[in-house]
């Protein structure tokens, strides 16, 4: 956007001041532990400045970095780092979501110093995934943001945090262990016997060698790595439990960047090494989209728990990401990715205010609390807002993202001549709105519930609102002025798969 | 020189809006109420000078509309997302007509809302942002900026439904009340709004851009699918369906009235409910692409404005009676663009000239009862706003014999109801009986014409049953023995309601004479037969030559004596109370009054279908999710792990278990790789 001057090792500056703000915040045992709070703010504060920085730049291809990692005979593995237009908005996003999050948990008075380094160091791993340009790398980085989040849960969780967390791990490590498979494959296969050449450069150049039983079968391992991370119906029962579980910062970074990780996946990997693959998977791609926005929507209506409710409608709004990858066509992956933009805002409100009602009001039960708004304005403003950005509020960013991805998704439906398919997408936006108006009608209106003690509920504290004040600003911006991100996304999306 | 700044027309609200919401409670007691009222009178200052000058310009005759436009962004495809502003007749007309009202409702809103403290503060934001809304759908220059301003509405009605939904002044069960019809109304426009969403989608692919200038332009309306504008159409008028609450989406309105009293008039009477007319009258030169799109218009119109009438006639609940009427009176705005249209799609396939001017009448009648409408309705919510603050109640059975203590609001009422009754000269008579002229008239022509026999009939009857309904209100509010309340009635309300009361009443009079003065000149909608083109405005005005017409026509007769009967009857019953009404619906046992006091059961199917369709479907997904899907996760886990309760394990801290899962995992996998990678000699 602007011709700013070039900040050398800038990408890696983005991996590395977390890091270091990790580890200065690990040793900040004792007495100095609540300070630790300070050392996250400012280290994610000076990321966000350069992922901005990054962002506002004119080209990013100067800011790659390309080093030999390891190299033998037969193996080469590169510490690439790259960003384009499909990474650099997620790369913001993790920018802007650790240090908003930092903000929210100033009040944390457990272990904080353990629990702002986790926060640190998922961000690390996080901004790896995205700019990684070697599969070796990415597969590392991807493992990394494991670990912080199973400590997060097990640690800082509620009372099945052992249960969440184990399975968390397990579920999600399975699949990449699947998608490692399917990386290695792409990798030897790419070599043709020579030097296996583990950078996304050399996968590419050397994907003329995939012949379509190949791209078929690597396509659904791959797939089925990325999807779990989505997650897709039916491998998404770590989600739900993993963020009831979750502290609210952990929750936060959970959906609002680490799903992020599977379409992330799906596009950069699948669509781009397997084009072919991806035709042939094309049907499935939209089976398992649709059955996820509907599936996810209903499964909303019948949560009690609020924080729950918004697991559930975070598989719904990915199935709508999945929709717009799986029309392979310029539209639908320009939308998916501003979805997945739009939703990682979005949800970051969803479950700040949500989780906020387990620590304000004593219980995220839905059908205990009644009547809040009285109590606690403020807080049910922020509310209202997040759940109409999320129904799809037009003027705020998720109308567009669901409003592109529809019509992209009409767009295939019209070339096959079966445009009644939107329907399904139409009444999902319909059961959205249904479980979110419910969910304020008995949580914030009506009467004030005696089924809990009210006396001591308390309102927004400044952080908090601080914080969801940054993410409700940039609902609104982005909501408005949609070309701010749309123009990023289409430097990457334009032409990829050509017009419908 | 005030036309290119017609932006500002919804921005001076919006900008109120956000200054009032953030900082209202600094403004003194009113909570910005100053504030408001200033933004909107600017903006309606603004809208007559915008208005005037796009009048004496030389856009009014050629092309008829002025636009100004830009790209947002734009999808790959060459797909184009514009916004700017669209100045035509019909947006100068609602613009002046929203922003005037609302203007009004606000200033009597002063009053009004005077005891609710601080929390005028979020009342006055909201109705400032509600007016944003409004105004920019009546000057948007594309259907997604159009929807965006569609959905803004959507959402203040929602929230000021809910004004009281928490800390209610009168108790907990009217909280849960307006908590729960703010939720349905919200959700029962939203199918509408989720139906013109696909609209949307079909349009901007057929079109490739949703610019009005784009859509309406003839040549790429003849360059599209016929079936595909069908269905645009057809998905376009469901939304206008749910916003202007038509059969079969008809039954929110009347939950709404749990909000505020000026909000039901301001949203649920002059404005937000007009949207849906204001679309169909906007969408002509699309939706006259078929004759039988046009005849849905109409029925839906007919069988809404009869049905509405019918709950009227026994609801003890003030409000809910107008809101009926409400209901109704859109009904016949839709029956006269149905008419209208039905006769210009006929009269562009057979290329009659003469046909599509009258046609346009219809146009001209929809739109003219939708501004009158706006005028008397405003009026009566109003005035009923006014009885219910100084007697503290609903129910007219509380009421009565309230006029000698409520003199102004008595005699502005009884001329809200005699123009919305249809009483010769009061403004509601002119469109009123236009509209039903045209149903007969298109009854002359196509196939389906015999269809407009039926709606002719049920517009008179339904034109007696208004009279009927509104003279009952006003009977028994205010002549008639005295009720429980009337005693302890605070009398006349202040000056800043009042006023606003009288100078409704002079437009809910009198503005139906626009009709003699020009008025179907100016909004009329014309083709030109050589290229398809639709353009509004520039037609011919048959001025006073309209009263001829009304009274040598003997229908009119008819619907004149059918309401003075009305009238006497109902003064009859509820006034001199010489007439027992309990002896037509014997007691309230009666199907017929049992059917009208449930609603026609509309609440029950609502409640049905999105309790069995939504939380029976929900309840079922949560079961198989618990039980299947997860269940075979944990018995898959509990399989490989070889032992009971995968939680005590984890708890136990038994992580080798899982680690052999983890490598078991890997192995399988592994050999299912190499066999893949032999199978296809890859290796």
């Amino acid at each position: 956007m602007f011709d700013l001057p070039e900040i050398p090792y800038l990408l890696t500056l983005l991996i590395v001041i977390p890091l270091i703000g990790a580890i200065v915040s690990l040793a900040m045992g004792g007495e100095k532990q609540k300070h630790a709070k300070t050392v996250a703010i400012a280290f994610s504060a000076v990321t966000l400045v350069l992922a901005v920085y990054l962002m506002l730049s004119n080209d990013y291809s100067v800011y790659t970095e390309n080093y030999s990692w390891i190299e033998t005979a037969g193996l080469k593995m590169s510490y690439i780092l790259t960003v384009d237009g499909l990474s650099i908005l997620m790369v913001f996003l993790t920018a802007l979501l650790l240090f908003v999050v930092s903000i929210f948990s100033a009040h944390e008075t457990d272990k904080p110093n353990y629990f702002f380094a986790l926060l640190l160091a998922m961000e690390v791993g996080l901004m790896g995934v995205y700019m990684a340009g070697d599969y070796f790398l990415f597969y590392i980085m991807w493992e990394v943001t494991l670990i912080p989040m199973y400590f997060m849960i097990s640690w800082f969780g509620g009372p099945r945090r052992h249960y969440a967390a184990i399975k968390f791990f397990i579920y999600t490590h399975v699949a990449s262990l699947v998608m490692l498979i399917g990386i290695f494959a792409l990798a030897f296969q790419a070599a043709q016997g020579g030097l296996v050449d583990f950078s996304f450069e050399a996968v590419l150049a050397g994907s003329g060698a995939f012949g379509e039983t190949f791209q078929m079968l690597v396509f659904g391992l791959l797939f089925f790595g990325f999807a779990v991370k989505m997650p897709i119906v039916p491998f998404h029962t770590w989600l739900p439990d993993a963020h009831t579980e979750a502290p609210t910062a952990g929750s936060v970074l959970l959906a609002g960047v680490m799903l992020k990780m599977g379409s992330y996946g799906i596009i950069r990997v699948c669509l781009e090494a397997l084009p072919q693959g991806a035709q042939q998977w094309q049907t499935i791609m939209f089976v398992v989209a649709i059955v996820a926005i509907l599936y996810g929507a209903y499964a909303c209506i019948a949560q009690k728990d609020l924080k729950k409710m918004v697991a559930f409608s975070s598989i719904s709004h990915m199935g709508m990401v999945m929709l717009g990858i799986a029309c392979l066509s310029d539209v639908g992956v320009e939308f998916a990715i501003f979805q997945m933009f739009a939703h990682g805002l979005v949800t970051a409100v969803l479950f700040m205010t949500c989780g906020m009602a387990g620590h304000n009001f004593g219980t995220r039960e839905i059908p205990l609390l009644g009547g809040m708004a009285g109590k606690v304005p403020v807080y049910a403003a922020f509310m209202m807002f997040g759940f109409m950005a999320s129904l799809g509020l037009p003027g705020l960013v998720g109308f567009w993202g669901e409003f592109g991805v529809i019509f992209a998704f009409y767009e295939y439906a019209y070339s096959i001549d079966m445009i009644w398919l939107i329907v399904f997408c139409l009444m999902s936006l319909m059961l959205t709105a249904g479980y979110y108006l419910w969910a304020m009608q008995r949580t914030l209106f009506g009467r004030l519930t005696d089924r809990i003690d009210t006396t001591h509920v308390h309102d927004v504290n400044k952080a908090e609102g601080i914080a969801m004040g940054i993410m409700c600003l940039m609902i609104a911006v982005f909501g408005l002025w949609p070309d701010l991100a749309l123009s990023l996304i289409s430097q990457y999306s334009t032409g990829l798969f050509g017009v419908i | 020189m005030f036309i290119e700044y017609t932006w500002l027309v919804p921005l001076i609200p919006a900008l109120c809006f956000v200054l009032v919401g953030f900082f209202g409670n600094k403004m003194g007691k009113t909570g910005g109420g100053y504030l408001a009222i200033a933004g909107v009178a600017v903006s309606c200052l603004l809208s007559v000078l915008i208005s005037y000058e796009f009048f004496t310009s030389a856009a009014y005759a050629s092309p008829g509309y002025y636009t100004e436009s830009m790209t947002w962004f734009t999808f790959p495809g060459g797909f184009e997302i514009t916004i700017g502003f669209y100045v035509d007749t019909l947006a100068c007309l609602m613009m002046m007509f929203a922003s005037f009202i609302s203007m009004l409702i606000f200033v009597y809103s002063l009053g009004y809302m005077g005891e609710e403290g601080k929390r005028k503060r979020r009342y006055f934001a909201e109705v400032a942002l509600f007016v944003t809304g409004m105004l920019g759908l009546a000057i948007s220059s594309s259907f997604i900026e159009m929807f965006i301003f569609w959905e803004i509405m959507g959402l203040c009605s929602y929230l000021l439904i809910g004004f009281w939904s928490f800390n209610h002044p009168e108790g907990d069960d009217k909280a849960d009340n307006a908590a729960s019809a703010a939720k349905k109304a919200f959700l029962v426009t939203r199918l509408g709004d989720v139906s013109l969403m696909g609209g949307l989608f079909v349009m901007l692919y057929a079109f490739g851009s949703l610019d009005y200038t784009v859509v309406f332009d003839a040549a790429n309306i003849a360059s599209v699918d016929h079936n595909l504008i069908i269905i645009a159409c057809l998905l376009i008028f469901g939304g206008v369906i749910g916003k202007s609450a038509q059969f079969p989406l008809l039954d929110w309105l009347p939950d709404a009235m749990a909000g505020p009293t000026t909000v039901s008039a301001l949203i649920h009477a002059a404005t937000m409910v007009k949207a849906g007319v204001y679309l169909v009258a906007r969408c002509f030169p699309i939706f006259c692409e078929a004759s039988s799109v046009m005849l849905l218009v109409a029925v839906i119109g007919g069988v809404t404005m009869f049905f509405a009438a019918t709950m009227a006639m026994n609801n003890m609940n003030i409000k809910k009676v107008l809101a009926y009427s409400t209901l109704s009176q859109l009904g016949y705005m839709f029956l006269a663009l149905g008419a209208g249209g039905y006769m210009i799609a006929i009269g562009i396939e057979t290329g009659d000239t003469a046909l599509i001017a009258a046609g346009s009448l219809g146009y001209t009648a929809g739109c003219l009862h939708m501004v009158n409408h706006a005028f008397f309705k405003a009026l009566l919510f109003l005035c009923s706003g006014s009885v219910i603050h100084s007697t503290g109640t609903e129910d007219m059975r509380e009421m009565g014999g309230l006029g000698p203590k409520m003199k102004v609001t008595s005699i502005t009422m009884l001329i809200g109801s005699l123009s919305i009754a249809g009483f010769p000269f009061f403004a509601g008579f002119f469109s009123k009986d236009l509209i039903i002229e045209q149903a007969l008239h298109a009854a002359d022509y196509g196939t389906a014409g015999w269809i407009f026999i039926v709606l002719w009939a049920l517009a008179i009857i339904t034109a007696f049953m208004t009279a009927f309904y509104m003279f009952r209100m006003w009977y028994m509010t205010f002549r008639g023995p005295e009720g429980p309340k009337t005693q302890h009635c605070h009398g006349e309300s202040p000056k800043s309601m009042t006023v606003p009361l009288m100078v409704l009443s002079i437009f809910a009079f009198g503005f139906g004479f626009v009709l003699l003065f020009g008025f179907d000149g100016l909004l009329s909608i014309n083709v030109d037969l050589a290229t398809g083109q639709f353009f509004v405005g520039g037609g011919h005005a048959e001025g006073l030559e309209y009263l001829v017409e009304f009274f040598t026509n003997p229908w009119t007769y008819l619907t004149i004596v059918l309401v003075i009967a009305a009238i006497i009857i109902a003064k009859f019953m509820y006034d001199k109370r010489k007439i027992n009404p309990g002896k037509f619906n014997k007691n309230g046992t009666s199907w017929l009054y049992r059917a009208l006091a449930s609603r026609w059961w509309f609440p029950e199917l609502y409640n049905q279908v999105s309790w069995k369709l939504g939380y029976g479907v929900a309840r079922g997904v949560d079961y198989v999710d618990r039980n299947i899907v997860d269940g075979a996760v944990n018995g898959l886990s509990n399989a490989v792990v070889g032992s009971g309760d995968i939680l005590s394990k984890a708890q136990t801290g038994n992580v080798r278990n899982y680690a052999a899962v983890v490598l078991g995992g890997i192995v399988v996998l592994f050999v299912v790789i190499l066999a893949l990678f032999y199978f296809m000699g890859g290796l």
